[in-house]
């Protein structure tokens, strides 16, 4: 039975992960690659960027910056680094040459594999917070359920940190991280008590859950200079988060549907 | 088929909580794998799904 559940949530979670790959490729891709061709450039320095050749690569680089499998790192570059505050974000041109990716895979099935495990991974995570708060996830509420965690793991996160493009500038990519996994396990806590319980109590103590990691604030970057323009930023937050949202809104329904159907004893 | 109910939690309550804690390991390990773990290969295959997802990259 529970490994039916687990299924259950794992077979949503591979469909919606299909939707996404189509979704992505349609608009928010080719955003990602437009930028990519303002990233190298680096912003304020005015320095050639690297070339690099794939073939040459030494895999010992991968070691010097987690950023970059396959970028060769001279001592310039290295110097630059050391020296630039904002290094992560446009240190990692010719990343996706052959090699980089996982068993020589194209970017595309890269791309499809891990919106694979990632659908995967929310699908599970959904049904986990559905199964020990004791609400199923049906066909009717499936949409909501969607709804909320696109609210706990997308939009509340991206009030701090909006989804970037290559190239963008950055604060350290742990304290990111950090402040990313907090925002999300607050807000979907917050979500809970707000949407969930009935007293009044908890419905204010969930708001103050939610509101927590914006009035502590998301780690900035000291420099916002970058040389990817401002609109295609502002059409790739946009394309993010709604495309996010149809994942989540897919998954939500799709779990549902194979509750009501199939996952029932 | 003559046996199936329509209850809304056919689990019992320990089953559910197994099953919802094991779901949020696994689920989280995806995740975490996915989005946030630092290995180039990791990130160089998953690079636009991280992105797309918003997830904290570079």
């Amino acid at each position: 039975m529970i490994v039916r559940t687990l299924l259950a949530a794992i077979v949503a979670g591979l469909i919606a992960g299909v939707f996404m790959t189509g979704a992505q490729e349609l608009r928010v891709v080719p955003l990602i690659l437009h930028a990519e061709e303002f990233e190298g450039e680096a912003p304020a320095a005015g320095e050639q960027p690297a070339a690099v050749q794939p073939g040459t690569a030494d895999p010992a680089a991968a070691n010097h910056d987690q950023h970059s499998s396959l970028k060769a790192v001279s001592p310039i570059d290295a110097l630059l680094d050391a020296l630039s505050p904002i290094t992560p974000a446009y240190a990692h041109e010719g990343e996706h040459e052959e090699g980089g990716i996982m068993f020589g895979m194209s970017r595309f099935s890269g791309t499809l594999i891990a919106n694979l495990v990632t659908g995967s991974g929310f699908a599970l995570l959904l049904a986990g917070v559905s199964l020990v708060i004791g609400y199923p996830i049906t066909l009717r509420n499936g949409a909501l359920w969607g709804a909320c965690g696109w609210l706990a793991v997308h939009m509340l996160p991206a009030i701090g940190l909006p989804p970037e493009l290559p190239g963008f500038p950055a604060a350290e990519l742990g304290d990111r991280q950090v402040w990313w996994l907090a925002t999300v396990a607050l807000s979907a806590a917050g979500l809970y008590l707000l949407v969930l319980r009935e007293e009044i109590a908890a419905k204010i103590i969930g708001l103050v859950l939610i509101a927590a990691p914006h009035v502590y604030g998301a780690p900035q970057p000291s420099d916002i200079s970058s040389n990817v323009p401002a609109v295609l930023g502002a059409e790739f937050a946009v394309a993010a988060l709604a495309t996010t949202l149809a994942f989540w809104i897919v998954l939500g329904v799709v779990s549902g549907f194979i509750n009501d159907r199939f996952a029932k004893a | 088929m003559a046996t199936s109910t329509v209850s809304s939690i056919p689990l019992s309550l320990s089953d559910r909580l197994t099953a919802g804690i094991v779901a949020l390991l696994i689920g989280g390990f995806l995740v975490f794998g996915a989005g946030l773990a630092n290995s180039a290969v990791l990130h160089d295959t998953a690079h636009d799904t991280r992105h797309s997802y918003g997830f904290p990259c570079h």
